[in-house]
């Protein structure tokens, strides 16, 4: 380094002094911490939502789920899956006397309401079981 | 006092405690600011400039691999978010006249004459920060307020050493040549 250089570095050494540092105006760390609160907050809200509606969500998925199922599934084919279960329900006999409803009321219910019956007990039984799975952990 | 490292602050916040944030700003918001300031110039600016580097900080807390120190990190982001801004906002150039003449200028609530000329000095030096460009007032700011090394700002800047000093060596003769205009500019006044 040059005289001139040392100098000229010198003479800018006496003009700035380190402790004359500007500082931050007051509340300026308020400031930051309200405005990263405002910027979680939206995550947070949506965070406790979707921990509060879980059990719902879960229901909903698993209704769309059997309705899905409902229709992709074919009732024809022998070899479904769904096929022994559906028989051994049919198979069922009822010790109690068989009330003919559509002789009374002059109704004639369609086929599927049989397996809407079967969906609403599961969905039931389903719903008891989450319903004391998150409660117990509560 | 109970002093706690930054690291400690830090594994606070990655666990959820984003309130632990606050001891982090409080620590080092007057140097971010400062840093700020010295580039931008402008008091509401900097305070704005320097909030916004500290909420960049706060969300890529989780990138923060720990191998510089949580304040060199800090000014690294503070010296690219005031350099992009000024680099947009591009002002226009000062003029020596826009400079007053005289140190007694300064007084004003600063009563003694030494303050004002500590005041009148501060002052001058901001007015050449202005002169130069914003890259070279972010490494005259680290070097001498900041009081960091050519490799401490080689870390903030990510310009290599020998690049710094040149750059530093560029910047000291512009501001010089700047504070001895105003100051022969102040000799004629007074004569």
């Amino acid at each position: 380094m040059s005289n001139q250089e040392e100098y000229k570095e010198d003479l800018l050494s006496q003009y700035i002094t380190p402790e004359r540092i500007e500082k931050a105006p007051k509340g300026f760390t308020s400031k930051v911490m309200t405005r990263i609160q405002l910027e979680t907050l939206p995550s947070m809200v949506a965070e406790r939502l979707w921990k509060k509606n879980l059990v719902p969500v879960i229901s909903a998925v698993v209704v769309i789920l059997l309705i899905a199922s409902a229709f992709l599934i074919p009732g024809s084919q022998t070899d479904s899956l769904a096929d022994p279960v559906l028989s051994l329900i049919k198979n069922i006999k009822f010790s109690m006397p068989e009330i003919n409803l559509s002789s009374i009321f002059r109704l004639t219910l369609p086929s599927v309401t049989m397996y809407v019956f079967i969906g609403i007990l599961i969905l039931t039984l389903f719903d008891r079981a989450l319903y004391r799975i998150f409660h117990r952990e509560k | 006092m109970d002093y706690k490292g930054d690291i400690h602050y830090i594994e606070q916040i990655l666990a959820g405690n984003s309130i632990a944030f606050s001891h982090l700003v409080d620590r080092h918001k007057d140097k971010a600011y400062n840093l700020a300031f010295r580039i931008c110039g402008n008091h509401e600016e900097a305070e704005e400039l320097a909030q916004d580097s500290f909420l960049k900080a706060y969300r890529s807390l989780k990138s923060f691999k720990m191998k510089s120190s949580f304040a060199t990190w800090l000014y690294r982001i503070v010296y690219n978010t005031t350099i992009s801004y000024v680099r947009i906002k591009k002002k226009g150039v000062l003029s020596l006249e826009d400079f007053p003449a005289d140190a007694t200028d300064f007084i004003g609530r600063n009563t003694s004459e030494e303050e004002a000329e500590k005041e009148y000095r501060s002052s001058l030096v901001n007015f050449a920060l202005q002169k130069i460009n914003e890259e070279e007032r972010g490494l005259i700011s680290l070097y001498y307020y900041e009081e960091m090394s050519t490799e401490e700002i080689s870390d903030v800047t990510g310009i290599s050493k020998s690049n710094i000093k040149v750059k530093l060596f560029r910047a000291r003769q512009k501001m010089f040549e700047i504070i001895e205009k105003v100051e022969k500019k102040k000799l004629i006044y007074h004569e």
